[in-house]
């Protein structure tokens, strides 16, 4: 079916509501641009790359192109170099008739700590997104209320969604119980869409189908939105089911990009639902080619893919989301313990019994980082034994004994009473009400004594039953934008400062790194932005800023002394770069960083520590304010170095002579 | 009688070395160059016809060295010695024995260099002159007669503390409180005494917001002295000069006629030979200018008055040490130019920190009405002993806008340099100021308006982004993939 139906961006929610509710038949939002990449390839999946299929879903008709937020925030600024903002303002241009999606985890927003409501604030007014699907891995729907009220503010659209998993305790009335607080949270069904989130992939048709005709039997108006993963290998009859029981959007990827772990291909999705009766808004030729697009580059990213290839059904029971697998994965390999996934998988499976929340983020990390410690603990301990053993024991205490900790043996009881003492801090916190109320109920007492040892009882008067947005105090925001300039050593725009906000340290050097090499990561293809020239000759011609480049690899010298040179000719002219190797010899500089610390103002070379008056100093004079304590030459003139206050010299850190840089650590002064 | 000269030795390196040695080609009289250890493959060591080493890296052991210099000219042939600015080019002891080694100087008289050298005798001669002099104290002893001298006089802080010897801004310090004085005196001592081997101190008071002018002077051995107008220095920081124009924004003609007629007078007076320059110090407030010094050497922002005048500086002092008569007369001194200079200093232009090292890359501007004077060339190393001038950009044009736009077209398109940092960025910034467009600026211009000139440095280029992107290429081509991938 040919879509003439656009929404574009800049349309209000209520009028989006209004168009879906008045149009026949389904409509798709593409994951292609953030949860395919994400699901199947660490998220890598580069802009330079996503950005060839902005033209495509520029006509496509989609309802939205999901192409923002979950972790592909953080990987971006971690790993591809790129900044979101960029990102936005680059499909923004590219593809203007399409409303851009973002995945916000409610007040973790895109990092992993839930963040203070001045700080929600700030963020969700400044990034430029249409669609704002907001989920709680606690179903507490009361952690959406900041994001929701700033996203409405801006006539923007909310959308928040339902995690979802199937389990015997994730009845169609308890998902009723949280889409009545998600209606009442937008004041109605007029002006929001509402989405499950199926991000494990394990909703059976059936289930689906229940639960989607559910919610539409009890609010008929509401658009309803399924989101959900491929991994259990039923994606397709699901995504059939929920739009037979009345889901409006459904999520979908291009066919190309489809491995196991990310969403349902997009071709196939709407000849079955064709085939079935229901109409689907979109514009197949420009699916085609964005399909075909993706080959272009697919191949690039063979590296980021998941080592746990295939489907698995088993993930109905240890639910490892979608969108973890390959990172979990990829962590299981570089810390060497590929081998235990199995193992990990059951303990997580019988792990979500015990504890009930969903797995998502932050939670899937929560019980990737408490599971695979806990196996990773048997196996360094007792071997292979040790680990079949725990898995044995849990799985005693779940199916056999019901949870009935007063019915395991004695030393039964001692052994899950020290599984979570070295769970980590998130875990802990997690129990005490950190993250908001959890969907079932606190875990039983013996899981805190399990976790805190003898002051369990101290740590469970200190749980909290409010929400973070209600207990976590506000960031000072001056204070932080001190930091930042410091950290950066410049002012710095809204947008970089949100970065910081999200991820500190990260967000520092994502910056030094585009300070020193630009806009490599958007203009490079991806194989020159991973392997580099291989052979002389080999050359990258790219545009920036309107003017033609062209970088050719004329010869790369061997290594010597840690140092290679490597000869490009940049646009014809020859240059000579001296790389770096891990075995360069570093001189290590001591910088002055505490205001103890003494640096040099400039460069120049130390003719005279001390001052005419009482000669040189050493460790252990007293120095007093404005007093010369040292003196700098460079280029013939002088600059007096004075005490800044009344203090002790500690350590002087140079020698007459020394050539110093500035910034360097001269002294340290101790005040008195 | 006419000296002959058929082989000259500069006593320098660097920009004044190279420039020189340009006229000399001119002339048809080859050069010798001298260098320093690090200097070995500087640029004016290359352009010479023959170079002697004469020392390691410290200017006290090669550049201020006069006994190695005399004889390196002598080892050389070099008959004639020219000393550029800086290092000995105002030290009336290396002058005389020049001259007793049987040399030509191409300067002033050894004696006239000792009487305007001697910054509190050459005010004394001034005044003698009836030439308006800047209220001070000469021959300072200690902190304690300032005080004194401030009490009896009547004069307010700023005042500023000079080397009796010096020039160039070393040596010199202002002090703001009298708190200051004691630390400030001390310093100015010690940079007088490392500079110019002399740490005699005089104290004067601070014009605010003055403005610098100064008239460029070429007499010969006959009694001709002219003028060839004056240019405006105002611009410094630290006191030195970084930007430098001619004819002055400041003066009207009634104004003009009347500082230049006083620059000859003096210069009559003392009976100077060669290029000079008498420096003024005008008070915008009041419009009355007062003598600062003689400089008795050919300057740095000599350039600009010739591409004012069409003359050459350098050759016509060249001519004046072979006896010859000055081949023009004042009334044939016609300025129908407007010219602009920039001294490009290898120093990080937000804090004038020094940055030395090598010169990676290096485009020097070119188009219409650019000059260049320059130092180096891509590849040669900026040592830290040294000034950190290596480069001058002059601009002319027919009016003074013309000229600003010429400079804004050579720094901000044609200039190029990578491997050290320059004050190219904050040049460019303070001529595109309004301020300094309107010809309105003191001497504390630059500290008054850091922030603000800063602010306006150009953020990037494309060409330094597709460097950077290069420079990662690079780094994943010899390296390959990375961990944090």
């Amino acid at each position: 079916m040919k879509n003439t139906k656009f929404i574009k961006p800049n349309t209000p929610a209520k009028e989006i509501v209004s168009k879906l509710r008045s149009s026949e038949g389904v409509f798709i939002t593409s994951t292609g641009m953030r949860d395919a990449g994400q699901s199947d390839f660490k998220n890598r999946p580069r802009i330079h790359d996503l950005v060839t299929l902005a033209p495509f879903y520029n006509d496509m008709g989609l309802f939205s192109a999901e192409c923002h937020g979950g972790a592909r925030w953080h990987v971006g600024v971690m790993n591809r170099k790129e900044d979101p903002f960029e990102e936005i303002e680059m499909l923004r241009q590219l593809m203007p008739n399409v409303l851009l999606q973002t995945l916000v985890r409610e007040t973790n927003l895109f990092g992993y700590r839930p963040y203070p409501k001045n700080v929600i604030e700030k963020v969700v007014s400044t990034v430029d997104i249409d669609v704002w699907r907001c989920f709680s891995f606690l179903n507490d729907v009361r952690n959406m209320r900041t994001v929701a009220e700033a996203v409405m503010k801006r006539n923007r659209l909310f959308e928040p969604a339902i995690s979802f998993t199937q389990a015997d305790w994730t009845t169609n009335d308890y998902y009723l119980g949280v889409a009545q607080q998600m209606v009442e949270l937008c004041s109605g069904t007029d002006s929001m869409i509402l989405c499950i989130k199926d991000m494990a992939g394990v909703g059976s048709p059936a289930r689906i189908s229940s639960l989607v005709d559910a919610i539409k039997q009890k609010y008929p108006d509401l658009v309803v939105q399924y989101h959900r993963h491929s991994t259990d290998g039923l994606a397709m009859p699901a995504l059939l089911a929920a739009a037979k029981a009345g889901a409006k959007i459904l999520d979908a990827q291009e066919d190309t990009f489809t491995r196991f772990y990310g969403q349902a291909p997009i071709l196939g999705l709407i000849a079955y639902l064709e085939e079935s009766g229901i109409p689907v808004n979109i514009d197949r030729a420009s699916v085609e080619a964005s399909v075909q697009q993706v080959r272009e580059w697919i191949s690039q990213y063979e590296w980021a893919e998941s080592p746990f290839k295939g489907y698995d059904h088993n993930v109905t029971k240890h639910r490892m989301p979608g969108g973890a697998f390959p990172s979990s994965f990829e962590q299981a390999e570089q810390g060497g313990f590929l081998h235990l996934m199995p193992a990990i998988l059951a303990v997580m499976s019988l792990y979500n019994r015990i504890i009930k929340y969903f797995d998502v983020t932050p939670g899937s990390q929560i019980t990737w980082v408490t599971c695979s410690g806990i196996v990773n603990r048997y196996d360094k301990e007792r071997g292979n034994a040790g680990v079949k053993h725990i898995i044995k024991l849990l799985e005693k205490f779940v199916e056999e004994q019901n949870q009935n900790f007063s019915s395991m043996d004695r030393h039964e009881q001692d052994e899950l009473l020290m599984l979570f003492r070295n769970a980590p801090g998130d875990f802990k916190n997690l129990l005490l009400g950190g993250y908001g109320r959890l969907p079932m109920g606190w875990p039983d007492d013996w899981v805190y004594e399990s976790a805190f040892g003898d002051v369990w009882k101290e740590k469970i008067k200190e749980r909290k039953d409010i929400s973070p947005l209600d207990s976590v105090p506000q960031d000072d925001l001056a204070r932080l934008r001190a930091e930042f300039a410091d950290a950066i050593g410049r002012a710095f725009s809204e947008e970089e400062f949100i970065l910081y906000l999200m991820h500190p340290k990260d967000a520092v050097e994502f910056i030094s790194f585009r300070e020193k090499y630009g806009e490599a990561p958007i203009h490079l293809p991806t194989d020159v932005w991973r392997e580099g020239l291989k052979k002389p000759g080999d050359r990258v011609e790219f545009e920036l800023w309107g003017k033609p480049y062209c970088i050719e690899l004329v010869s790369t010298g061997s290594e010597h002394e840690g140092l290679i040179h490597v000869v490009m000719k940049v646009n014809n002219k020859t240059r000579v770069y001296t790389v770096e190797t891990p075995r360069a010899r570093k001189v290590e500089i001591r910088m002055a960083k505490t205001a103890s610390d003494i640096g040099a103002p400039i460069n120049g070379s130390v003719w005279r520590i001390g001052n005419p008056e009482r000669g040189a100093l050493k460790a252990g004079d007293i120095v007093h304010k404005g007093e010369e304590i040292a003196n700098l030459e460079a280029m013939k003139m002088e600059n007096a170095i004075a005490a800044p206050f009344d203090g002790q010299i500690v350590e002087v850190c140079i020698k007459l002579n020394d050539t110093v840089q500035e910034g360097q650590l001269l002294f340290v002064i101790e005040k008195v | 009688m006419e000296q002959q000269i058929k082989k000259i030795l500069i006593a320098n390196r660097g920009v004044p070395a190279v420039r020189i040695m340009h006229t000399c080609r001119d002339l048809m009289i080859p050069t010798t160059a001298v260098y320093s250890t690090p200097d070995r493959l500087a640029q004016h060591v290359l352009m010479a016809d023959t170079a002697v080493h004469i020392g390691e890296a410290p200017p006290v052991e090669s550049y201020l060295n006069m006994d190695k210099m005399i004889n390196a000219a002598l080892s050389t042939g070099s008959d004639a010695v020219h000393p550029g600015w800086g290092f000995l080019a105002e030290n009336s002891t290396f002058a005389q024995k020049v001259i007793d080694a049987g040399l030509v100087w191409i300067g002033p008289s050894p004696k006239v260099i000792d009487l305007m050298g001697d910054k509190i005798r050459a005010k004394q001669i001034a005044e003698k002159a009836h030439i308006p002099t800047i209220p001070g104290i000469s021959d300072v002893k200690s902190a304690d007669d300032i005080v004194k001298w401030m009490k009896k006089d009547d004069v307010a802080f700023p005042v500023m503390l000079k080397a009796a010897a010096g020039g160039g801004g070393k040596g010199m310090v202002k002090v703001e409180r009298q708190e200051q004085l004691a630390q400030a005196f001390a310093q100015a001592q010690s940079e007088a005494r490392k500079s110019f081997g002399d740490s005699t101190i005089l104290a004067e008071k601070y014009i605010e917001r003055g403005r610098h002018i100064e008239v460029q002077i070429v007499a010969d051995s006959y009694g001709n002295v002219v003028h060839l107008f004056e240019r405006e220095c105002t611009l410094q920081r630290r006191n030195q000069k970084i930007i430098e124009e001619a004819p002055s924004p400041t003066l009207d003609s009634g104004l003009r006629q009347e500082i230049c007629f006083t620059a000859v007078r003096l210069m009559r007076e003392i009976g100077y030979s060669t290029a000079g320059t008498v420096e003024f110090i005008f008070d915008i407030n009041t419009r009355r200018f007062y003598f600062l010094e003689v400089n008795t050497r050919l300057q740095v922002e000599h350039g600009i008055t010739e591409l004012i005048t069409g003359l050459d500086i350098v050759s016509i002092m060249i001519d004046v040490a072979r006896g010859r008569k000055l081949p023009f007369e004042q009334e044939h001194i016609f300025p129908n130019r407007w010219a602009l200079e920039v001294r490009l200093n290898a120093e990080d232009p937000k804090t004038f920190s020094p940055s030395f090292g090598s010169i990676t890359r290096l485009k020097t501007p070119d188009g219409p009405g650019v000059r260049i004077a320059n130092g180096v060339y891509e590849g040669a190393d900026i040592p830290p002993y040294y000034d950190s001038l290596f480069m001058l950009l002059m601009t002319a044009g027919a009016d003074r806008s013309d000229a600003i736009r010429t400079m804004d077209r050579a720094l901000s398109r044609n200039l190029r340099v990578e491997g050290v940092k320059t004050l190219a960025p904050l040049l460019l910034s303070i001529i595109r100021h309004p301020s300094f467009i309107a010809g309105e600026f003191s001497t504390r211009f630059i500290e008054e308006h850091m922030d603000e000139l800063i602010s306006m440095f150009k953020e990037k280029n494309s060409e330094d982004e597709a460097l950077k992107i290069a420079g990662y290429v690079a780094e994943i081509s010899a390296l390959g993939p990375q961990k944090w991938m």
